[in-house]
């Protein structure tokens, strides 16, 4: 297998307690992983240690072929240009318009204006975000905010996209147009998506592979229909999957 | 096994490991700062100039109205206390020398170095920390954006321009202040306080006072950094950073000082 992730043995503590406990995890480059499970089960933990946002506390994470404690700022810059993140609860600069928020990741690349103004143009009509260029993140609506963090996360063509909280904000018809626009993405240009969400039902006739987290550990690791399958004769996997947080 | 982020960030603050974490970051604060500006010199890359402006404005231009009454009250409460040296004295040009060094050399400095604290580092304290937990912090990681360069690298070139000119402007409004009292009050005359004033400070202890809010302004840029960047997401990390930076710069300013005052 051709990994865009390798995840192994990893524990994470937090404030004491155990939040990781001992996960294992592949994704090839270009499949789909979806990372489902309850509030609590450890999904953010586990897509900011596959960013690079915290260490853990135990084992080893590999992106993209590389292990991510082990990189220098160099290293880790050109890494980040690989990689596209959507963040839970949000993270545009309040400070910035909608714009220069989406340019962000263009920044230092040695992008000309032009190819910038190109890139920013594709990402406003690719993400319907005509109108809101000058707007400030405080003055958009939820799913709007969500839709510039999409935006961002894909102008610099990443080939890895983390998107934790993938229905946060977004109505089911939203979430159908952004499933559209992923899948454009990796028909295009074989984009490695790995999205986190405690709403399964939702998502589940997406096709992704399936990984169920709960307290930390990985319950489940395959297919829909085998996630059906199994859950038929395991009473923890039909409780998350009936979405209760 | 390595301890969690938030235990490593609780850490900062207490005992020797916590010093030299600290000690660390403001290292890596300083050399990602001078690496920007190296590579903005070089043409690689650029000011983020709206970022500069609203910290030239906030350092230096909106400090201006009360850095300057500061300057003046303290010419005048200088010029007040001389006035009992001068009765007692027949030697008007004696303490004109002492209040010379004093004036320029160590109390127009420190009062530049505590009100840029109080301003300017206060404020990218508060900044950096809030964007922490805000999560934009993590938004500026993921998109590829170093974030002590995107927070202090436009604030601390508009710290150090500001300083040197807040030095300027405090020297001339305070020794201003203070001839005009003792031309006033004593009738020292204007022409012999500049005289003795060139008398007392050469050009040594000139570059030596200009060059000390400068360092002051860096030393209040890192220990800024070192409690804004790793407040963590807890809300209460804000008003940690502001009153760690206040007492940890001023203290720094202090003990700056007296090291130029040992090695002179």
């Amino acid at each position: 297998m051709d990994a865009a992730v390798e995840i192994e043995g990893v524990f994470q503590h937090v404030a004491g307690r155990c939040a990781l406990d001992g996960v294992t995890l592949g994704v090839a480059r270009g499949e789909w992983l979806l990372l489902i499970g309850p509030n609590g089960a450890g999904k953010t933990l586990l897509t900011r240690l596959i960013l690079g946002l915290d260490a853990p506390s135990a084992g080893t994470v590999r992106v993209l072929g590389r292990t991510l404690s082990g990189l220098g700022a160099g290293a880790m810059g050109r890494w980040r240009g690989e990689v596209g993140a959507v963040l839970q609860g949000g993270s545009l600069l309040a400070g910035l318009t909608v714009l220069d928020n989406l340019l962000l990741p263009l920044r230092g690349t040695g992008a000309t204006r032009a190819e910038m103004a190109r890139a920013a143009r594709l990402a406003v009509t690719q993400l319907q975000l005509e109108g809101l260029e000058g707007e400030r993140p405080r003055g958009l609506s939820l799913g709007q905010r969500r839709r510039v963090e999409l935006a961002r996360a894909l102008i610099h063509r990443p080939s890895l996209l983390v998107w934790d909280g993938l229905t946060e904000g977004l109505d089911p018809a939203g979430v159908r147009e952004t499933l559209d626009l992923l899948r454009q993405q990796h028909a295009n240009r074989g984009l490695t998506l790995i999205a986190t969400d405690n709403r399964p039902a939702e998502l589940l006739a997406s096709g992704a592979r399936v990984a169920v987290l709960d307290r930390g550990r990985l319950l489940f690791d395959g297919s829909p229909a085998a996630l059906e399958q199994a859950a038929a004769g395991r009473l923890e996997l039909r409780y998350v999957l009936a979405g209760h947080p | 096994m390595r301890r969690p982020r938030a235990e490593r960030t609780q850490s900062l603050c207490r005992g020797p490991t916590g010093w030299l974490e600290e000690i660390g970051l403001a290292w890596l604060t300083l050399a990602s700062c001078l690496g920007l500006y190296l590579r903005i010199l070089g043409g690689r890359d650029h000011l983020d100039v709206p970022a500069f402006a609203a910290a030239l404005r906030q350092t230096g231009l909106s400090v201006l109205p009360a850095t300057t009454l500061v300057a003046l009250a303290l010419g005048l409460i200088l010029g007040s206390q001389a006035e009992s040296v001068f009765e007692d004295l027949d030697l008007p040009r004696l303490p004109v020398l002492a209040l010379g060094v004093s004036v320029v050399l160590e109390l127009v400095p420190i009062l530049v170095g505590i009100l840029v604290a109080g301003r300017a580092g206060v404020a990218l304290a508060v900044r950096q920390a809030g964007l922490t937990v805000s999560g934009e912090m993590d938004g500026l990681i993921v998109s590829g954006v170093d974030p002590v360069r995107f927070t202090l690298g436009p604030v601390l070139l508009a710290m150090l321009l500001m300083s040197f000119a807040l030095t300027v402007w405090v020297g001339l409004t305070t020794c201003t202040a203070l001839a005009t009292w003792l031309w006033a009050r004593v009738g020292v005359p204007p022409a012999l306080f500049v005289d003795a004033l060139q008398q007392s400070v050469d050009l040594a202890d000139l570059f030596e006072a200009l060059a000390k809010p400068l360092i002051f302004a860096v030393a209040i840029a890192l220990i800024a950094s070192v409690c804004g960047l790793p407040a963590g997401r807890d809300p209460d990390g804000l008003g940690r950073a502001a009153t760690r930076t206040v007492i940890g710069a001023v203290t720094a300013i202090l003990l700056t000082d007296l090291i130029f005052v040992l090695l002179r």
